[in-house]
């Protein structure tokens, strides 16, 4: 046989082989892995919700989901809600927030009470800072400051700011990140731009109270 | 084990280790060596992937067509590396997160490469196996290394463990790339002064 004709069939058979056994492998693994991403969701979502899953294994922050959190539209917008046990109405709201840090998108969950204005919680879970400085927006000392601060105040979203480490707090704001200015101010910037596109559908429900 | 072999598999782990003494795979010692855990990953991942690839390699070295010889072994390392990558958003979702983009870069990762041309493609299956798993091995040893000590100093912790008093302020210095860089080339003095390597 000519050599490059040995070339060409050794080349196609690789071809074959190789996509074979990859095929085979994403084919098998997806329902996993696609598990994965959705119980990752639940997971940030029950966080934000202000429950400590530290501790929590994956069945129970499932059983938490399914027991508390439903799943609704506002309008064209995806929001959560929480029902306490024995509650007939929901407690507390929760939506995705998402915008730009530094080097990449920031994504996560931010919760409201029950008075449609202060915040339960928030959790961040996808992004690509800096570990060590941008990234501490996914450790509990930055984000348990937003517990209790006020996000919207008389139906309007508040002017939220997170502000230079030292700088004297207020109930609409919160501390920064040393070495991550811009992460912070990209935190500042995506909860505004949510907490404007949410504000409709919070001052609907409150209305309908 | 035959004292050929043992040099096959342990030489790597200093003499002629690849980060220390051939500066090979030094992106990926720098990007994931923030955290220990992350890094034994990235050891397991790289360690299995060179290990199988070499010993592929080795098997069809004497059938591949000279002309696409590296076509030929970037598919099967690129092949080896995705499966690694989907085995671990299967089954290690959190550490597949931290490890993000790093473990597909394993494909350009020299060592992988660099062992399939410099030996696989010369020596029997045996000799090769023993060669990538050595080079695997002696890359984690680094690679730890360099993560035990900026997990250390930037968060106080070892394998999320807290070792120093919650009191202490991490070393932002080190948890960046140029920590990792000074890290690195202390170590790369440290290995080449015990073993009296010179640059030629």
């Amino acid at each position: 046989m000519r050599e490059d004709t040995r070339t060409i069939i050794f080349a196609a058979g690789t071809c074959l082989v190789v996509s074979l056994l990859l095929s085979v492998t994403a084919q098998q693994l997806k329902p996993l892995q696609e598990a994965n991403g959705v119980f990752d969701v639940k997971r940030n979502i029950v966080k934000a919700f202000g429950i400590d899953i530290a501790g929590m294994s994956r069945e129970d922050i499932e059983a938490t989901y399914a027991a508390h959190v439903d799943e609704d539209k506002a309008g064209e917008l995806p929001i959560f809600t929480w029902t306490e046990d024995d509650a007939d109405k929901a407690s507390k709201y929760a939506f995705p927030v998402s915008g730009k840090g530094l080097w990449s998108v920031l994504y996560g969950y931010l919760a409201l009470d029950g008075d449609l204005e202060t915040i339960a919680g928030i959790s961040f879970y996808k992004h690509g800072e800096t570990p060590g400085l941008g990234a501490e927006i996914e450790k509990p000392w930055f984000q348990n400051q937003f517990k209790g601060k006020k996000l919207y105040e008389d139906g309007k979203p508040t002017d939220f700011q997170v502000v230079k480490p030292g700088t004297e707090l207020t109930d609409t704001s919160v501390d920064g990140i040393s070495g991550a200015t811009l992460t912070g101010n990209g935190v500042e910037e995506l909860l505004q731009k949510d907490a404007a596109a949410y504000a409709e559908y919070f001052k609907s429900v409150k209305e309908g109270e | 084990m035959a004292s050929a072999s043992k040099k096959i598999l342990m030489d790597p782990f200093s003499d002629n280790n690849p980060i220390t003494i051939q500066v090979l795979g030094i992106c990926s010692a720098l990007a994931v060596t923030v955290k220990v855990d992350t890094a034994i990953v990235m050891t397991l991942a790289l360690t299995s992937v060179v290990t199988l690839s070499n010993l592929v390699i080795s098997l069809l070295r004497n059938v591949i067509p000279s002309g696409i010889r590296m076509i030929v072994e970037m598919a099967v390392i690129a092949s080896l590396v995705i499966i690694a990558d989907q085995l671990l958003r299967a089954y290690m979702f959190d550490i597949s997160k931290q490890l993000s983009v790093f473990v597909g870069l394993i494909i350009t990762n020299c060592i992988v490469m660099g062992r399939a041309e410099a030996f696989a493609l010369q020596n029997p299956p045996k000799e090769s196996l023993l060669d990538g798993l050595g080079n695997g091995i002696g890359y984690g040893i680094i690679l730890i290394a360099v993560a035990a000590i900026r997990e250390f100093l930037g968060f106080g912790t070892l394998l999320n463990k807290q070792i120093l008093p919650d009191s202490y302020m991490g070393n932002g210095l080190v948890l960046l790339a140029p920590g990792a860089f000074i890290i690195l080339g202390l170590l790369i003095w440290l290995q080449r002064t015990i073993s009296k390597y010179v640059e030629e």
